[in-house]
């Protein structure tokens, strides 16, 4: 299948290599693309797996979740979902890393560790936590604040608390993507800018945040794909609630697929939600100038 | 009938073995359940009303078989059932499985569609579509089963039954003892209208100027289940209309049901939507002093809320002679796996009928689900009767009314309705067109059917 592609290969690296590759071919191949061939086509279809219904409908299911108020809805919760956590999250996550790497701060793997903590906790048990503390009447942040807010039922602060949760959980990647980046950053740029007597915020302005620009593109574009695909916070926190006030995305395919079982729907769900997921991604490249 | 249950009681004492010493093994997964339930009786002689079982007759010719059965929690009580027919039948054994609520209906399902499926499976009735056409029917003669059990007719499907309620769970009030009679409320007050219920709501309410201390009723989280799908009812409105499959939530008296909550919070006072996420948690945390909470409420509040002092009573209706005093649903016998081999499939059935033939199975099971007996000669039991929150529906039993296995957007839709209505500022009429509209459209695919025209005083 294979051929030897440099003569100075042997044939042990050539079986090697076309082991891999043929292993990650099978696995991409059955856990990703044929499930993905599955759902396109039963996108097409009234489909229920567990009850064996599976009836063509043509277009019908992406026709609906056009019409559907509640899809546009849930996808303009998305965006603001999406747009303010990540720019919280890269904001945050820059700052905090800035600080940390400075030549002011001791314990740097101490802080690392502190912010990354949030990260490696499952979200099921931060949601529930944070639920908690938003309780109106033992909450620890009415009790803080002195305040009697119903923070998850109300229509004007539900998903800003759960967008707030979400950004105290996540921004801890953001700080050690960014370390890494800091510490990685090219040693005779940032002197040369010492030299030239550039004063610390033009030294960030000029020097690290142009160098750090890849790294920022990353983080973005991971968190557009991961936020686009939030819904355990909402399950947990607010159940898209009050009404469908919370109701993002991908809580609208886990309540028709998992709730109603309608497959079908939410496959055609999951494909609009795809191609919105690939246009914002493209987008983020453009803006960044880089998708070359 | 207390005759009847000493004798069969003697019966069963009358010859007893160690299960241990048969084939009967058990093992779960996830459960924790261990081994071997122990002892068990052995009647000797049939037992039964009209559903009877003959502990005589040998099972796969006595020939060793094993099957399965799947179910989602309360192993013990499972466990007891299988240990008294294996102690029966020690040539069989009956591996118990516990898969957690949140896999098991996809898994099931699943499983029933290959050729390892359990023979035999807990059902719960708001999954009916998706396990009813991997069910083998009943081999018991319906007349058999409709002389034993109350509302076998309305699983009917094609002439044949593939499962039955053993036990029906409905709401009624459970309210804080403590509470009332610091309210100076007595016995007499237990209010048997709801203009009388608001009364004494406002009663048992605490207040510090402005703010809630202690809400008199709380319905926060349940009014949909405990409230708008069951006291239309009340008033005489079906949930579906004739053909079976349009909902009337949009009906006048879904919409008086709705108002009459509205001015329960925001007229009377008696609670809100901001006081404790949950009624039932707030009542166990002694901020409540009454909700409407299904039966299964009785077991939470001995097993979670120890320290609260409860009461129980039956539900209020508007007029005192209500069309039904609220919707039921039943708790679901097993279903037998169509697909599993035909000598499995033959102790699935045996161990069905067991089950239902069994007095002390069918009660221990109503008790541990807090659900009244289906199976008529059960309804005056005294253990049943000594669970206040089974002896408060007695007289009115069969003023209960079941509108079959609704798809879950019913009551979901509803929720999202009152929740409009509460929080986000929605008129009653816009939201319940929306639950009316969301509903018709989830359903479309649906095959529920109401057997609301079933009840036994439909209109």
């Amino acid at each position: 299948m294979f051929t030897k592609s440099h003569p100075l290969q042997s044939k042990s690296e050539i079986i090697l290599r076309n082991i891999v590759v043929i292993g990650m071919i099978l696995f991409f191949g059955i856990f990703l693309i044929i499930p993905i061939v599955i759902a396109f086509a039963g996108s097409f279809h009234e489909w229920n797996p567990l009850s064996g219904t599976y009836r063509f409908l043509g277009i019908d299911n992406y026709k609906e979740v056009i019409m559907s108020p509640l899809f546009w809805t849930s996808l303009w919760n998305t965006v603001i979902f999406s747009v303010v956590v990540i720019i919280f999250r890269v904001g945050l996550g820059l700052a905090i890393a800035y600080a940390i790497h400075s030549a002011l701060v001791n314990f740097k793997s101490f802080f690392r560790s502190v912010f990354y903590m949030p990260v490696v906790t499952p979200m099921v048990a931060v949601a529930f936590v944070w639920k908690f503390m938003y309780n109106p009447q033992i909450g620890t942040i009415n009790q803080l604040l002195g305040l009697d807010v119903n923070w998850l039922m109300n229509p004007k602060t539900a998903l800003a608390a759960v967008i707030i949760m979400t950004i105290w959980k996540d921004f801890g990647y953001a700080v050690v993507m960014f370390m890494a980046g800091l510490f990685s950053l090219p040693a005779d740029a940032l002197e040369a800018a010492k030299v030239d007597g550039a004063n610390a915020w033009q030294n960030f302005r000029y020097i690290t945040f142009p160098l750090l620009k890849p790294m920022t593109l990353f983080v973005t574009i991971t968190s557009i794909i991961s936020y686009i695909q939030a819904y355990v916070q909402i399950l947990i926190m607010t159940e898209g609630g009050p009404g469908t006030a919370t109701y993002l995305s991908s809580y609208i395919i886990y309540d028709e697929a998992f709730v109603k079982y309608n497959f079908g729907y939410a496959s055609a769900l999951s494909f609009v939600l795809f191609v919105i997921t690939a246009g914002f991604t493209w987008l983020s490249f453009r803006v960044s100038g880089t998708e070359e | 009938m207390m005759m009847k249950k000493r004798l069969m009681a003697v019966m069963s004492a009358a010859a007893v073995m160690a299960a241990a010493l048969t084939g009967c093994g058990s093992s779960s997964q996830g459960g924790g359940q261990s081994g071997n339930g122990g002892a068990a009786d052995v009647p000797a002689e049939p037992f039964g009303d009209t559903v009877k079982y003959d502990p005589a007759a040998a099972i796969n010719d006595g020939k060793d078989i094993s099957i399965e059965l799947w179910e989602w929690g309360s192993d013990e009580l499972f466990q007891q059932v299988i240990d008294g027919y294996c102690a029966i039948h020690p040539n069989v054994s009956i591996k118990l499985v516990n898969n957690p609520w949140e896999d098991y209906w996809t898994k099931l399902p699943l499983a029933l569609d290959g050729s390892n499926g359990p023979a035999l499976f807990n059902v719960h009735n708001s999954y009916h579509e998706n396990l009813i056409n991997y069910m083998a029917p009943l081999e018991i003669p319906l007349e058999d089963l409709e002389a034993d059990f109350t509302g076998v007719e309305a699983h009917v499907i094609d002439g044949k039954v593939y499962y039955i309620d053993y036990g029906m769970m409905t709401g009624s009030v459970y309210y804080n003892k403590d509470m009332w009679e610091a309210a100076g409320l007595t016995e007499a007050d237990i209010p048997k209208t709801w203009d009388e219920m608001r009364e004494v709501a406002k009663k048992l309410t605490i207040k510090e100027g402005d703010k809630l201390i202690q809400a008199g009723l709380n319905f926060n989280d349940d009014f949909h289940q405990n409230y708008l799908l069951g006291l239309n009812y009340q008033l005489g409105e079906n949930l579906f209309l004739e053909d079976g499959r349009t909902p009337n939530v949009t009906c006048d008296a879904m919409k008086q049901v709705m108002q009459m909550l509205v001015d329960m919070y925001k007229v009377d006072g008696v609670g809100s939507e901001n006081f404790g996420e949950k009624g039932s948690d707030s009542f166990g945390q002694g901020q409540s002093a009454m909700v409407i909470q299904w039966g299964h409420y009785y077991n939470t509040l001995n097993t979670t809320w120890t320290d609260i002092n409860f009461g129980v009573f039956e539900i209020p209706t508007f007029d005192g002679n209500p069309y039904a005093y609220n919707r039921y649903n039943g708790e679901s016998t097993f279903g037998i796996n169509k697909n599993a081999a035909a000598d499995q499939q033959a102790v699935a059935q045996d161990f069905v009928k067991y089950f239902l033939a069994n007095d002390e199975a069918q009660i221990a099971f109503n008790l541990a689900m807090s659900t009244f007996p289906a199976k008529k000669s059960l309804a005056d039991s005294e253990e049943i009767m000594q669970n206040p929150s089974l002896s408060v529906l007695a007289e009115h039993i069969d003023h209960y009314i079941w509108p079959g296995p609704m798809p879950s957007t019913v009551e979901t839709s509803l929720k999202t309705a009152g929740q409009d209505i509460f929080f986000n500022g929605v008129d009653i009429d816009t939201a319940l067109n929306a639950a009316q509209e969301n509903i018709i459209r989830d359903m479309k695919s649906s095959t529920f059917q109401s057997v609301e025209h079933l009840y036994k005083y439909a209109k």
